[in-house]
């Protein structure tokens, strides 16, 4: 077989190129998105209130207890079945899967992080007399985010990548496009190599973008 | 004088696990007092209760006429006036040396930013660590941060100090740094409470001194009292071992 990489380029680059904004911009809206739900949610669930508690842990065991592309045609298919006449767009049902998914590992990791803070830092807040609303916001979850970084950022390449499965649900991201593609050309082998270089070219942007707000944070504690 | 701190049967139970069982103490204002004891003899915990970081199981705790146990009275205005110092000292990680001490005079009004600022560079001075004043904790020795914590503490302008074990998480040649912080503390008529394992520094300092075992105060007197003469034989064997 003769490799044809500058045929494929330029016959798939625009579609590509389409499908690498839709998953950039679906990635960013669902981080953000699911870092709000994923705080809540870890609010919740350590909040005294019986309720709220059981609402954030059986959400995040529904979530973590299914897999990603069940949930996407929960959103997609299922559901909208309950309501007939709408049909939800892939992009925003992709949103939402990845949000809820997203969001209920971000509470684990966030809720991790606020339990690695030492009591004493709490303790020593509320024996100046600081109120326990006072001490979180200003004293342990500062602490808390600062120590679930590196595994915030691992769930964040993992938000990107998983973009990819929202292929199933009709979602104009890389993966579907390039299967476009390969209808026309019948060239999986050079497609596929650039879909994992732009995939590596994305991951590799968050990563430096990580690790220079870790390292200002570093410096920062310095001095 | 005046009763600064008033216990009155105080019991503390985890589970079955009695920890506190019946404490009366009273403490007058600008005395010091010492506990000391072998561990786990409830020491700690009896000081934990006085500012409500343990609640009690039964028994009274006043401060200022205030009845600390009582669940109708606001806890952290209580506590504004009743500084802490920990044995792990527990400077805010995420704070410079500075914003560890202005931030409750800031944070709950009793200050304005300005004000802070100049209390705690003059708390600073006064344990000897205005250079430190950008530096993060963990920038800081251990008994650099005990200091820190003092002074902390002492930005609220609390009538009352309880310490913990604050120079058992020390190593050996920082003890004396902290020691005479405190010395001075004392000798400025502040009413302290110190938990401590530290016999030179109670004799030295202590008005008063209590010896606790199982839940209970034991023997209390004087520190010629306690060391020169003691009563109880508990007391004369928990002595010999640590004199």
């Amino acid at each position: 077989m003769d490799l044809e990489f500058t045929r494929v380029i330029n016959d798939t680059l625009p579609l590509l190129l389409e499908g690498t904004k839709t998953t950039i911009g679906i990635a960013i809206i669902s981080i953000f998105a699911g870092l709000l739900v994923g705080f809540l949610s870890c609010l919740m669930g350590m909040s005294k209130n019986p309720i709220l508690k059981w609402i954030s842990k059986a959400y995040v065991w529904i979530i973590r207890g299914t897999p990603m592309i069940v949930q996407a045609f929960f959103v997609f298919y299922a559901i909208p079945q309950f309501f007939p006449g709408v049909t939800p767009s892939p992009f925003v049902s992709g949103f939402i899967t990845l949000t809820l998914n997203a969001g209920a590992y971000l509470s684990e990791i966030i809720r991790g992080g606020i339990q690695a803070v030492p009591v004493g830092q709490t303790e020593a807040a509320r024996s100046l007399g600081l109120s326990s609303f006072k001490t979180k916001i200003k004293v342990v979850l500062p602490q808390a985010f600062k120590i679930a970084i590196p595994s915030m950022v691992n769930q964040f390449i993992i938000t990107v990548k998983d973009t990819s499965i929202l292929s199933v649900i009709s979602l104009n991201e890389i993966v579907n496009n390039a299967k476009k593609g390969i209808g026309m050309n019948w060239r999986f082998f050079e497609t596929y190599i650039v879909v994992a270089v732009f995939y590596l070219i994305i991951i590799s942007a968050l990563m430096v973008l990580s690790n220079y707000i870790e390292k200002r944070m570093n410096n920062e504690r310095k001095g | 004088m005046s009763e600064k701190v008033k216990v009155i049967g105080l019991e503390k139970h985890f589970g079955d696990l009695v920890v506190l069982d019946g404490i009366d103490l009273t403490v007058e204002e600008g005395e010091v007092v010492c506990i000391i004891g072998p561990s786990g003899s409830g020491k700690s915990t009896f000081l934990r209760c006085i500012n409500r970081l343990e609640t009690a199981t039964g028994g009274q705790i006043i401060v200022d006429e205030q009845e600390i146990t009582s669940k109708k009275i606001d806890i952290n205005k209580a506590r504004e006036n009743i500084g802490m110092v920990f044995q792990q000292f527990n400077l805010f990680a995420n704070y410079t040396v500075l914003e560890n001490i202005m931030l409750a005079p800031v944070e709950l009004k009793k200050m304005n930013k300005e004000q802070a600022k100049a209390k705690a560079m003059e708390l600073l001075t006064r344990v000897g660590l205005a250079d430190k004043a950008d530096n993060y904790p963990n920038q800081l020795s251990g008994g650099q941060q005990q200091r820190v914590a003092i002074a902390r503490s002492l930005a609220m302008n609390p009538d009352l100090m309880l310490f913990d074990e604050p120079t058992s998480a020390l190593d050996p040649e920082m003890v004396g740094e902290v020691l005479q912080v405190m010395k001075e503390l004392a000798a400025g008529g502040m009413t302290m409470i110190v938990v401590t394992h530290e016999m030179g520094f109670a004799r030295d300092v202590a008005d008063r001194v209590i010896f606790m075992a199982d839940g209970v105060i034991v023997e209390q007197g004087t520190p010629e009292e306690i060391f020169g003469n003691p009563q109880n034989q508990r007391t004369k064997d928990f002595l010999s071992c640590v004199l």
